[in-house]
């Protein structure tokens, strides 16, 4: 079976004769006609009929959608999701987005015009155009001018074609044949392709592992971070015991702290509160409470933990019966020494915190244990 | 028919054909380059080695190797940004604005001033990146969602300034590819072996040159030429507000961003002669960038100086006229403090030296307009060591006056920057074609139809 043929194609010497040859290939109508120059030549684009390119309107759109695009953004990232304000203005001032605004307009508009031009309107990339395997490519991006008269529906006479152009004053006529179809994606390329996946998955899969392996220490850069300083539960090499936390000296004293005296509690029962019930010292009472009770003793302090059983402990359930009319010095003596799985936890307070969260445990109680006078 | 004195050079010196002009620039990245080529890239490579492992160190170790300290905080970091995006505006502005004005001249040295361009945004970009201390965070720099739910400060210059120059760059390697594509194909056309063949077809993407895809490409690259405009002024006006927009004595003026903008055209077309006038030697193509092409630039650096001694006045007037004590006391250090000597080598190298190039003689003499150009690299990379360093080591309060040292690896990583812009412009002119041949070709004498008009 013959091949068949994509275009019959002329080349010319000069510009012109190119441009004489275009009408009178026209009026054969003999297929569609084609041109190739290394550069623009002008007046060519009139004489094979093509209208302006549309890719300033295209362009038009998109910048004006990039403006939009970035007034929305900014405006809703710096005033809605999270409003900045910066040098005392209104957090929905859009004078100071005009810049970027400016510059993602002309990120969208070059994009358009650039990728626009090569990818939407001239459909690049397009390797396997037969036409760049002729002999003709390789001085048609030089200095000839090639005429080619492509098949229409797969007919072409190419007999009729090339004597044609020779009459035009082509200096010398190619035939292109039309590409095998299969060459395009053949089996075998394909084939090759997904080999060369596997292997590199397998490869990439090695590096890791060796490399996890071989080097399993290499700190990650992160020297900025490393100082020499301890941080609270780190451990040190220093100390024998490698506690990086110590324990105060035997009979240190916190600085506006007094020494506890009491080792039982019926010693500390006759310790009166000495603040008074103000709201400023329920407010510190509540902090002290959320902050360090709350999540062993529950939010109402009845006993209900938000620790899970895994704590093992059962905290009391300070709203019972028994703590209702618990003596204060004897709360007070549980928190500076702590009971059984109750940890000791008044070193850590001043003494205004300690007194103070004594205050708001009797709020609380008080609050479940409403009678109706104090409705 | 114009008198003698009066009619113009022609834009290129021969060889008049399209064919030899393919033969002399696209046989370059098919040939083994001059030895001469082998001793330059050997010696820049070097030097970018030396910068970079610098780089690394400081990214190890922290930016306290930097000689940076309150209240001090910019310094070479940032002098070396704003210096080498300046040095790419002169490409932009002969790629994109010559083009607009349809000054055809500047077909024969465009690809080469953009690659400049795109290599000295690169090198800018080095600098940011390192000056935040942990590079590794940089990307905090872009709206991305993230589980803390920030965004960052739109109303901050420094964020215009990130927008502002990834805009650039990626605008300028477009522009470039584009203008490039045609040149290719012819590559492609010459290439002998397979795989060449296959590279440049890819590298093409399978331009044909067809009518249909030279009127989409033309209209295009006049877009993007007007786009490319716009975006040049822009870029450095946007890093001016960097210094503008803060309340710092001697940065708080109206007059920073076309001050900026002159002087990256300056230190850029300063460049351009630099490097071409040692190139088109090296490569052997004295006729296509001719001493007509660097005559016209020497005389855009000679409008640029007095330009820049305008906005040296102009700044002096400011601070004079502002009757504020603080900006008085910035400005005397300019001139007369620990770095007055900084400020008076910028305003020699900048504003004196390159008078000389009112005289034709000098104009057109390599080794005189070489000596300009190196003046005014150096004179300009010092006035951004006076702007920026004079101004921040006396700020308002004397108790934290700090005079400010660079330390070694401050030096060594300029010096590796300078070593990384050259690496690339060497490398650019060994594997691509440095001079814009389809441009060139559409202008030759002969090259468009009889009747019709060029352009
Ligand atoms: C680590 C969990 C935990 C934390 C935190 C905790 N407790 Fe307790 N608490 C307990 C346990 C467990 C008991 C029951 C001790 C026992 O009787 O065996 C208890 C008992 C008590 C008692 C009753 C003591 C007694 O005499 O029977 C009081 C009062 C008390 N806690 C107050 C507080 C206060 C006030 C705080 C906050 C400063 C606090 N607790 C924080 C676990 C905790």
């Amino acid at each position: 079976m013959a091949e068949r043929v994509f275009s019959v194609l002329g080349l010319f010497e000069t510009p012109d004769a190119l441009l004489a040859a275009v009408p009178r290939l026209k009026a054969k109508a003999l297929g569609r006609l084609e041109a190739y120059t290394p550069y623009p030549v002008h007046g060519l684009e009139e004489a094979m009929g093509l209208r302006r390119s549309p890719l300033g309107g295209m362009v038009m759109v998109m910048g004006v959608l990039g403006t939009l695009t970035a007034l929305l953004f900014q405006y809703w990232m710096n005033a809605v999701d999270y409003p900045l304000v910066t040098g005392g203005k209104d957090p929905s001032s859009w004078q100071a987005f005009v810049p970027i605004m400016f510059e993602v307009t002309v990120l969208f508009a070059t994009f358009t015009a650039g990728l626009g031009m090569l990818l939407l309107l001239n459909k690049l990339p397009a390797f396997w155009h037969p036409f760049l395997d002729s002999e003709a490519s390789k001085v048609a991006t030089r200095d000839r001018f090639a005429l080619a008269v492509e098949a229409e529906a797969g007919l072409l006479d190419a007999a009729a074609v090339s004597a044609a152009l020779k009459a035009a004053g082509a200096a010398s006529v190619e035939t292109i044949p039309e590409p095998a179809s299969a060459r395009l994606v053949s089996i075998n390329a394909l084939l090759g392709l997904a080999a060369a996946g596997a292997a590199a998955c397998v490869l990439a899969g090695a590096f890791m592992y060796w490399g996890i392996k071989l080097f399993p220490t290499l700190p990650p850069m992160s020297h900025m971070l490393a100082q020499p300083r301890l941080d609270a539960q780190m451990p040190s090499r220093f100390f024998r015991d490698s506690r990086g936390m110590r324990t105060p000296a035997e009979g240190a004293v916190a600085r506006g702290g007094l020494p506890y005296p009491f080792d039982k509690d019926d010693q500390a029962r006759g310790l009166a509160n000495p603040l008074p019930r103000t709201e400023e010292v329920l407010r510190l009472g509540k902090k002290v409470f959320s902050n360090n009770c709350l999540i062993c003793h529950g939010p109402l302090a009845d006993g209900n933990p938000i620790l899970t059983a895994a704590y093992g402990g059962k905290p009391a359930n300070l709203q019972s019966k028994k703590f209702l009319d618990y003596p204060e010095g004897e709360i007070y003596h549980t928190i500076m020494r702590g009971k059984n799985a109750m940890p000791r936890l008044g070193d850590g307070f001043t003494e205004d915190e300690r007194w103070a969260v004594i205050h708001y445990l009797r709020a609380l109680q008080r609050a479940q244990h409403a009678k109706d006078s104090d409705l | 028919m114009l008198p003698e004195v009066l009619r113009r050079e022609p834009l290129i010196a021969g060889p008049l054909t399209a064919a030899a002009l393919d033969e002399q620039v696209l046989s370059y990245p098919e040939r083994r380059p001059p030895r001469a080529w082998f001793l330059a890239f050997a010696f820049t490579a070097s030097v970018m080695c030396l910068g970079f492992a610098l780089i690394g160190y400081t990214v190890y170790e922290g930016i306290g190797v930097w000689g940076n300290n309150r209240p001090v905080g910019w310094a070479f970091d940032i002098i070396n940004f704003v210096f080498w995006i300046g040095i790419g505006h002169a490409g932009t502005l002969i790629s994109a604005i010559l083009l607009l004005f349809r000054a055809r001249w500047r077909n024969a040295i465009a690809r080469y001033a953009e690659a400049m361009t795109i290599f000295a945004v690169m090198t800018a970009g080095i600098f940011p990146a390192i000056h935040v201390g942990r590079p590794w965070l940089d990307f905090w720099l872009f709206p991305y969602p993230n589980q803390r739910g920030l965004w960052p400060n739109f109303r901050s210059p420094l964020m215009w300034d990130v927008f502002a120059v990834s805009t650039y760059f990626a605008v300028s390697l477009l522009f470039w590819y584009i203008g490039l594509l045609p040149d290719l194909a012819s590559l492609r056309g010459r290439a002998k072996t397979r795989l060449r063949q296959i590279a440049y077809t890819v590298l093409s993407l399978g331009w044909r040159g067809t009518p249909e895809q030279w009127r989409h490409y033309e209209k295009a690259y006049v877009i993007l030429a007007g786009l490319a405009t716009g975006l040049v002024l822009s870029v450095h006006s946007v890093v001016s507000f960097d210094f503008a927009t803060s309340l710092v004595p001697g940065w708080h003026m109206t007059i920073f961003p076309p001050y900026f903008v002159v002087g990256a055209i300056f230190a850029g077309f300063a460049m351009v002669v630099l490097v071409l006038s040692n190139v088109r030697r090296l490569m052997g193509i004295e006729n296509l960038i001719t001493m007509r092409h660097l005559e016209l630039c020497n005389k855009v650096i000679l409008g640029c100086s007095c330009l820049m001694g305008y906005s040296y006045l102009c700044e002096a007037f400011t601070a004079w006229y502002s009757m504020n004590p603080y900006i008085h006391h910035t400005f005397l250090q300019y001139v007369t403090g620990t770095y007055g000597w900084a400020g008076w080598l910028a305003v020699v190298c900048n504003v004196a030296v390159p008078q000389v190039l009112w005289s034709q003689r000098v104009r057109r003499s390599i080794p005189a307009m070489i000596g300009v150009a190196l003046c005014v690299t150096a004179g300009m990379w010092f006035e951004r060591f006076v702007i920026i360093v004079i101004s921040l080591h006396h700020d308002f309060l004397p108790s934290a006056w700090h005079v400010y040292k660079p330390t070694m690896v401050d030096i060594g990583i300029l010096l590796g920057s300078f070593g990384f812009f050259f690496t690339l412009v060497l490398l650019f002119a060994r594997v691509l074609p440095v001079v814009a041949t389809t441009e060139v070709k559409a202008t030759l004498p002969g090259a468009q139809p009889e009747g019709v008009t060029h352009g």
